[in-house]
């Protein structure tokens, strides 16, 4: 077993190692030159190769690869010039291990960066993550139970709406109508619960929060449903209706219990992925998280940002691939050694 | 500078060849005075484009140089707080005790010092640190990005690169050189050229880069995003280069000692990161915080049915520093008739009609913006605005050239409105005669169109001069030597030389004056004209709203058409 171990988490960092060569060579194979970018209005071409030395872009690709590796065991020093280093030392700026990269356009460590974002994330897919379960649970209890009704019918049909409805809209439609125009609820505002308090912290995400929701909330609806129809069906159901049990017990111990064990499997899933980031909704409601800033990241040809933020994010799926995959070999032993 | 009309993409390209300190437009504003303003409140500057740099060697983009000159960065002279647009543009006193004084025709300025100028931990402002921030500039391994005209001008020798032998303050190599080209005799300094730079105030009025720096708080590429203060705000803790910051109010700054800024507001917070639609749907709300908000962000075309009764009272016009024109490439249509017949037969009123009709865009008669000292209108431009495609026809039959003629028009688009302009275009040009490609770039734009190699026929462009004065238009564009070579066009993206139109920017560049190189560069515009290298389409417009509770608003051509700080307020 500790073999088996061993062999997921190594092939794991590898996978993790090439993830961050291949983005670095998408990254030069892009037909925009990040310095040109960098340098300004009436930029001639030595002024550029001086913006490409300073931005680190100067080495090749293969160099630049290795002082990134480098720089996650044992730090970095930004920027990398020795007469620099040796004439101007204030102007260095230190990333300490693991060191990520450094952002130039955000004068600021890649870590930094990612801890500051990850809370709003974090905050805004829980906020989500609350609303859609309760919601989508409990409408889609109630379709199965008024099963072939206008209720049934009306909650299935809404909900197909909200999950057709592409996030940008749904999220546009609530700022400028909920937010703006009938002004029900304040401008939407990432405050954290240390600044403002729980109930601020609150208020700022719920219209976000209800965006992301009402997608999620959609299919979730429909599996509650078809899951409860589904155990309402079995026999042991059958047998507890039967035995003279009440209505609310069947369902509520046997029925739900049954119904909800792959809906939790599901939505742990689903929340691990929206903490990595809400690109869509953070932009749409302008929240500072993990989203955004991959966005923000492509978009001003942030190198070391978007390597970062995309080994951050292949390095949470992979991590939990090799928990699951060591669950399973703990469940079926014959997995250890397929 | 941002074009607040262009798709993000095609913002952030535009960084490049479109940032820059444009100056003024400054005509046609409508509602553009508002009640007197008290002092205290915030004053809350919504806006979507993130600050590239806040440190003043580095910064480019027009609104910032203009937001960042009302606030904290105080220049040697500066452009005036006024709603007078013929008064706007011309540079008086700020950090200086007069407008300076040249000698040797131009080749040496100096500026004495105000008495009383503090930094905003009250130490006195010194000629030292005018000089340690022209020295800065010099540094182009590491403060990048900023306006570089220095690099040239000063008179320092360089290097076969084109860049000066002396490298900035901290590698500080051939210092001795730029000792001897800027010298501080007790409160004055006095700056060598190597050539007439006869509009140095409007330069210094325009950019942040020939402000004061001390020593003792740069930290090179570190300080990008700090600001110390010399202005009647300074920063509240640390800029967020996501969500932007809070300017609060700077104890050591007095009004005695400033005679530009009339500072009202006790807070001016920026909140970046808001899309144009979301910022125009909240100021017409006008709720909350909104009320005393301002923006950069033009009102999108879509919303300007909503723009009446009440919220028409609190939206303001004006003309934006940019220009935007046409450019036949001389490496693909090299037949004059040729281009006389695309510029005749242009419909540039429908491009404009298709961005929005004459909220989004007027007229254009030059390259060169209408508020630029010198301006006249372009002799050779004399074509209906809605194209004559009778008269195109003849012109390309002339020619020579088999019909229908051929072209890839390269614009930069991804947005239904940009595809919707240029397939009005199109259509012009086909009733003359023309089969026309229609080539789409966003993010790639800059990169595609600067390649010699390119092989558009016509490229769209847009430019805003870096300070009030042709010389930062013509040249730039069109001075083959400084911008054509083996691997790129430069800003010449037409790939046009020629060498009467270099001869006559040498001769404009040797002029004393700004009148005089105004006259050298009208004889080349007119050149540019006759040769066809460009074609106006448009000055781009400023059409903003504001919160009901903004005081003192005013568009002014000395803060590129963006709202100025120097006398905006709230009422409470």
């Amino acid at each position: 077993m500790f073999a088996y171990i061993v062999r997921r988490v190594v092939s794991g960092i590898i996978l993790i190692i090439v993830m961050s060569l291949v983005t670095f060579l998408l990254f030069f194979a892009s037909p925009i030159d990040p310095a040109r970018f960098a340098c300004g209005k009436n930029c001639s071409p030595a002024l550029q190769e001086q913006t490409r030395k300073a931005l680190g872009y100067d080495d090749p690709v293969f160099v630049q690869w290795g002082d990134f590796l480098k720089g996650v065991v044992q730090g970095r020093d930004y920027p990398s010039d020795p007469a620099l280093r040796k004439t101007a030392p204030a102007t260095i700026a230190h990333c300490p291990a693991p060191c990520l990269g450094y952002s130039k356009l955000s004068n600021d460590t890649v870590l930094n960066l990612v801890k500051n974002a990850f809370p709003v994330s974090l905050s805004l897919a829980i906020v989500a993550f609350i609303i859609w379960i309760s919601g989508g649970i409990a409408f889609g209890v109630i379709a199965a139970l008024k099963k072939g009704t206008i209720i049934d019918r009306g909650i299935v049909g809404i909900s197909l709406v909200f999950f057709a409805f592409p996030t940008f809209f749904v999220g546009l439609f609530l700022y400028q109508f909920i937010a703006i125009q009938w002004q029900i609820v304040p401008i939407p505002n990432y405050v954290s619960i240390a600044d403002g308090g729980f109930f601020t912290w609150l208020v700022g995400l719920l219209l976000p929060g209800l965006t992301l929701a009402l997608f999620y909330m959609a299919g979730y609806v429909r599996m509650t449903r078809a899951f409860v129809l589904e155990s309402m069906g079995e026999d042991y159901l059958r047998t507890a209706n039967a035995k003279g049990l009440a209505p609310r017990k069947v369902l509520v111990k046997h029925s739900m219990r049954a119904a909800l064990t792959p809906l939790v499997t599901m939505a742990g899933l689903d929340l691990a992925s929206l903490v990595g980031g809400a690109i869509i909704t953070e932009t749409v409601f302008n929240y500072n998280g993990l989203g955004k800033l991959a966005v923000t990241a492509a978009r001003n040809l942030d190198l070391p940002l978007t390597v970062g933020i995309v080994l951050l994010l292949a390095t949470f799926v992979i991590m939990a691939n090799i928990i699951v995959d060591v669950l399973y070999a703990f469940i079926d032993p014959r997995v250890r050694v397929g | 500078m941002v074009n607040p009309r262009k798709p993000l993409a095609a913002v952030a390209a535009a960084a490049v060849a479109l940032t820059l300190a444009g100056c003024g437009g400054g005509s046609s504003t409508s509602n553009n005075a508002s009640t007197k303003g008290s002092k205290g409140g915030t004053l809350y500057y919504l806006t979507f484009r993130p600050a590239e740099h806040l440190d003043p060697q580095r910064m480019y983009i027009g609104r910032d140089l203009a937001d960042m000159g009302r606030m904290v960065y105080r220049s040697l002279v500066s452009f005036p707080v006024t709603k007078n647009a013929d008064e706007a543009l011309k540079p008086v006193p700020d950090l200086a005790t007069d407008t300076g004084t040249s000698k040797n025709g131009g080749r040496q300025w100096s500026f004495t010092l105000r008495d009383g100028v503090k930094w905003q931990d009250g130490k006195a402002i010194t000629c030292a640190d005018l000089k340690y921030g022209m020295s800065r500039s010099f540094a182009t391994d590491v403060i990048t990005g900023g306006p570089n005209y220095i690099l040239g001008f000063l008179d320092v020798p360089h290097a076969k690169s084109g860049l000066p032998l002396y490298d900035g303050p901290y590698k500080n190599d051939h210092a001795a050189d730029f000792d001897k080209a800027v010298t501080c005799k007790g409160n004055t300094i006095t700056y060598r050229f190597n050539k007439p730079f006869p509009d140095l105030p409007l330069a210094i009025a325009s950019l942040r880069s020939f402000d004061p720096y001390r020593k003792d708080q740069d930290q090179g590429d570190k300080s990008n995003f700090a600001v110390f203060s010399d202005g009647p705000y300074k920063l509240q803790g640390k800029w967020d280069t996501n969500k932007g910051g809070t300017f609060v109010r700077n104890p050591n700054w007095s009004q005695s000692s400033d005679p530009v800024r009339k500072p009202l507001p006790d807070q001016i917070q920026f909140v970046q990161g808001l899309t144009n639609e979301v910022i125009n749907d909240r100021l017409i709300s006008d709720s909350g915080n909104d009320q005393a908000a301002v923006t950069d962000r033009v009102v999108p075309p879509a919303f300007y049915s909503r723009i009446n009764g009440a919220v028409a009272d609190r939206a303001t016009q004006t003309d934006s520093p940019f220009v935007y024109y046409l450019l036949p490439n001389f490496n693909q249509m090299k037949n004059l008739k040729v281009r006389q017949a695309l510029m005749m037969a242009t419909d540039s009123q429908g491009w404009r009609n298709a961005e929005g009709g004459s909220k989004a865009a007027k007229p254009a008669k030059s390259i060169v913006n209408p508020s630029l000292v010198g301006y006249q209108p372009n002799p050779a431009f004399t074509a209906p605005q809605t194209g004559d495609a009778a008269a195109a026809k003849k012109l390309l039959q002339a020619s020579g050239e088999a019909m229908p003629y051929p072209i890839k028009f390269t614009y930069n688009g991804g947005t239904p409105t940009s595809d919707k302009a240029a397939a009005a275009l199109a259509a012009g040009w086909k009733k003359a005669g023309f089969k026309v490609t229609l080539d789409p770039l966003s993010d790639t734009y800059y990169d595609v169109i600067q390649k010699p190699s390119n092989d558009s026929d016509v490229i769209w462009g847009g430019w805003g001069a870096d300070w009030p004065s042709i010389a930062t238009v013509i040249p730039p564009l069109f001075d083959s030597r400084i911008n054509l070579t083996s691997a790129s066009n430069g800003q010449d993206y037409g790939n046009y030389r020629s060498d009467t139109v270099n001869k006559l920017i040498d001769k404009a560049a040797a002029q004393g004056t700004v009148q005089a190189q105004g006259k050298v560069y009208a004889q080349i515009d007119a050149q540019l004209g006759k040769d066809v290298a460009y074609i106006p389409l448009e000055v781009t417009q400023f059409y903003y709203l504001r919160g009901s509770k903004v005081t003192g608003y005013n568009l002014s051509p000395a803060t590129n058409g963006y709202p100025d700080l120097g006398a905006a307020g709230v009422t409470k």
